[in-house]
């Protein structure tokens, strides 16, 4: 059998719910790592998605809604923008580069004025122990908050990366979300000076609302003149 | 073109559905409300079918919902349906739930759900991506056809599935890749 269809068979088997363990990593980074595949994907979620119009609707509890409302209330996001793949390619070339991480905030700084609107904040986030940074926040005035991971971070089988602010100040960091790899798009309100950390949870992020894997990048949030 | 045209299995809601979605991308809340009363049963369903307890169902409806809005912008009508979209992140968080959580297969024996698997296909019947479906479900063994929509339905894992039906780990794997690869072949014609 073709790699090709393997491939296919393998994305089939993934939207069917019935991978584990290796398989199930491997799927999990096709996903986010080859365009064919993540297609290959979508073509059977919407060749099984059929499936599941014979089950009954269950109106969830009247408390749902405010949880949800809560949860993405926190700042209302605005009409989408590209961020510029030229952006991750800079990236890359930074990682290269050994300069300090504010050096790299201020060449950061050169590129970002260039969009519109531009990035009121932004946070380089290196590895805890010591590195060239691994990922780039850019908190944007609206609440938008973007973060693009390089492609050669590797996540272990079964894990995620979990995505915490904590504010200057605050002894304990609020989540902001699980990383997917290939970049993400949040929500959240941050002031100046808030610390930005990625730690190693268990897959589908930390069950208990804090941090209890390592933590492994760190950077803090620093206005752009 | 399986994916070229929105579900129908309720007239005239998949190409709102859509059109919600995009607006949710632009930071529409009332979009999104909308979106949350037109949905929230349908996907909360289908969680609590995977996860089988009500707190985890409503875990993985307010995540997906929180997905949908934080991702709405990644949805593309011209490449896959708004159903399918929807559908596929509650599933996923389901399982990711169940799979991370580790899940009592004997909690539950679901001997009356042998009888919901003709009632999935039944309830095919009625858009056209469905009954193309069913018409290529049909093609398989009962057998088969069962496990598919079990695997679908109910979230079950190859070894999931291996224990309920007390067969090798290696013959699921190997009925479902066969299975999947017949369906692929049929809803190609």
């Amino acid at each position: 059998m073709s790699d090709a269809s393997d491939r296919d068979l393998l994305a089939a088997e993934y939207v069917l719910g019935t991978l584990e363990g290796e398989e199930a990593a491997e799927a999990a980074h096709l996903l986010e790592t080859d365009a064919a595949f993540a297609a290959a994907v979508r073509d059977w979620e919407g060749r099984l998605t059929p499936l599941a119009a014979g089950l009954p609707p269950v109106a969830p509890s009247p408390q749902l809604w405010d949880r949800i409302e809560a949860t993405t209330a926190s700042a209302s996001p605005a009409p989408v923008q590209v961020v510029p793949f030229a952006l991750r390619r800079r990236l890359l070339i930074w990682q290269a580069s050994t300069g300090a991480a504010l050096a790299l905030a201020a060449s950061l700084a050169a590129i970002v004025v260039l969009r519109s609107p531009p990035p009121a904040r932004v946070a380089v986030l290196a590895p805890i122990t010591g590195g060239v940074p691994m990922l780039l926040a850019t908190a944007e005035p609206n609440g938008v908050l973007r973060i693009r991971p390089d492609g050669t971070i590797v996540v272990p089988t079964d894990h995620d990366l979990e995505l915490w602010a904590l504010g200057a100040g605050d002894t304990r960091p609020r989540s902001l979300g699980v990383l997917p790899a290939s970049g993400a798009r949040m929500v959240a309100v941050l002031s100046p000076g808030t610390q930005l950390l990625v730690s190693l949870e268990p897959r589908g992020g930390s069950p208990t609302g804090q941090p209890t894997g390592p933590v492994l990048y760190g950077g803090r949030l620093t206005d752009l003149e | 073109m399986l994916n070229g045209s929105p579900l129908r299995t309720a007239p005239g809601v998949a190409d709102d559905t859509a059109t919600l979605l995009l607006r949710c991308g632009n930071g529409d809340r009332a979009a999104f409300r909308t979106l949350y009363d037109r949905w929230s049963g349908r996907l909360h369903g289908i969680a609590l079918r995977i996860t089988r307890q009500a707190p985890l169902a409503a875990d993985a409806t307010h995540d997906a919902f929180v997905q949908v809005w934080q991702q709405a912008h990644r949805f593309d009508p011209a490449r896959g349906n708004a159903e399918a979209f929807l559908v596929s992140l509650v599933r996923y968080r389901a399982l990711d739930i169940v799979r991370r959580r580790g899940r009592e297969i004997s909690g539950y024996e679901p001997e009356e759900r042998a009888d919901e698997t003709p009632d999935a296909l039944a309830q095919l019947v009625g858009s056209a991506e469905g009954e193309a479906l069913h018409r290529c479900l049909g093609l398989l063994d009962t057998e088969r056809r069962r496990l598919v929509v079990m695997a679908f339905v109910e979230g079950l894992s190859h070894s999931e599935l291996a224990d309920k039906l007390s067969v090798p780990l290696g013959t699921v794997k190997s009925w479902i890749r066969r299975s999947l690869l017949s369906l692929r072949e049929c809803l190609a014609t």
